[in-house]
């Protein structure tokens, strides 16, 4: 049989209420504490003098009812949001789907490699609303999975037949964005990953990309994106950025509020400085 | 507020209706009175039985009252729904119905305007700007 619970240690009282008023007050006590443990539907009686008493139970009564209104209203909200981020990424998906048809007949090599990497940043985009859909809160996404998840379909999408790839991220699992800041990393990622794979190593050569993640509290962040690769042609200049990636980098680095640094001593690497 | 003698009264569970003399409709809740969208449905059709050619502004005598339930608040806002009342006064005197009419003023914002009075000549003063 359940202990029965005095009102005293119910609503932490230092002694057992014992006049009328002390239990009344103890009796409204009991129903605030029950709204502090989010349970809204708990209500505390009227009695029949229309005093003090009576008047702050209807008080207490009130806010329960609007407290339990207010969280089913926040409820419905973030049911909606979810089902926002899961049509986002549906109609990604149907545009992605739009773009294999286009390309089913088609021949031209420079064409399809163009509709992939327009497919690789629709991708990539799309996979963040489909995190955020599956997440608590709808508003931030874990970077670690998503550069992993991210990381993963491009090597199935780009990656030559036969070559070897290693990915080597260094990213605290629990740094986490908004979507206004994940959106351009993403991008940023994807087309610098896609260089790499694309164009960084033989297939002689066993590859390796890294992704690292510095960030001190206070501080910025910085994001370093570096293969071990063959480097940048010589007649590469970063004012050249004559390639849609290339100019993706930048803008999106900018939007940001990040420069981007390009080292091609060793391989290849681009660090990003940002809030 | 008295009933005046031979005024057809519009009984409901919880209130009691008529339109005064001055065109000026009352609605009194009975004592102790626990008020949900039921009781709140009957008044207002009660009250809107009252509409003969104009609009009125209607005085809520609510010192009886006892609890009034969300929903019933929610009714008697106003919003989305139709009704002939174009301005209510409502009268609280206990710290129960003080509370209450504070409630309702400060979380359910009455369509038309609205306001708490504990004196009925001063309501009826501010009501008569709505004849």
């Amino acid at each position: 049989m359940a202990k029965r619970i005095s009102l005293k240690e119910e609503t932490l009282l230092e002694k057992e209420p014992e006049t009328t008023g002390e239990k009344r007050a103890a009796e409204i006590l009991k129903v605030i504490m029950s709204y502090a443990r989010l349970d809204f539907s708990a209500k505390t009686a009227i009695g029949n003098n229309a005093d003090v008493f009576d008047a702050i139970a209807a008080g207490v009564n009130m806010l329960g009812e609007e407290l339990k209104n207010s969280s089913i209203s926040l409820k419905e909200k973030e049911h909606l949001l979810q089902e926002i981020h899961h049509r986002v990424k549906n109609n990604m998906q149907i545009i992605f789907s739009l773009l294999n048809l286009q390309s089913e007949n088609e021949t031209d090599k420079k064409f399809l490699v163009l509709i992939r990497e327009c497919q690789n940043r629709i991708k990539a985009i799309a996979l963040i609303h489909e995190m955020l859909y599956a997440t608590h809160g709808f508003k931030y996404t874990n970077f670690f999975e998503y550069v992993e998840k991210l990381t993963k379909n491009l090597v199935y999408s780009c990656a030559i037949p036969g070559m070897k790839v290693d990915f080597n991220l260094e990213i605290d699992k629990e740094v986490c964005f908004e979507v206004d800041r994940i959106i351009p990393l993403g991008l940023i990622i994807n087309e610098i990953v896609t260089n790499s794979l694309k164009y960084a190593f033989s297939k002689s050569n066993k590859g390796l990309i890294s992704i690292k993640l510095d960030h001190k509290p206070g501080k910025f962040y910085q994001l370093t994106i570096s293969d071990n690769g063959i480097g940048l042609p010589e007649e590469f200049t970063i004012k050249n950025k004559s390639s849609l990636g290339m100019q993706l980098i930048y803008l999106l680095a900018e939007q940001i509020g990040s420069s981007v640094n390009l080292d091609s001593t060793n391989g290849i690497s681009y660090r990003l400085k940002f809030d | 507020m008295e009933i005046p003698v031979e005024t057809k009264v519009i009984e409901t569970t919880a209130f009691q209706t008529w339109m005064g003399n001055d065109g000026i409709a009352r609605t009194k809740v009975k004592p102790q009175s626990e008020i949900t969208v039921k009781e709140a449905k009957e008044n207002s059709d009660a009250v809107n039985s009252l509409h003969s050619e104009t609009n009125f502004p209607l005085l809520v005598d609510a010192r009886n009252i006892k609890s009034m339930t969300k929903d019933a608040r929610d009714h008697f806002s106003m919003n989305n729904r139709a009704s002939y009342v174009n301005a209510f006064a409502i009268l609280i005197d206990s710290p129960l119905s003080k509370i209450i009419g504070n409630f309702f003023m400060g979380l359910n914002k009455p369509r038309v305007p609205a306001r708490l009075f504990t004196e009925e000549e001063e309501a009826l003063l501010w009501l008569r700007g709505y004849l």
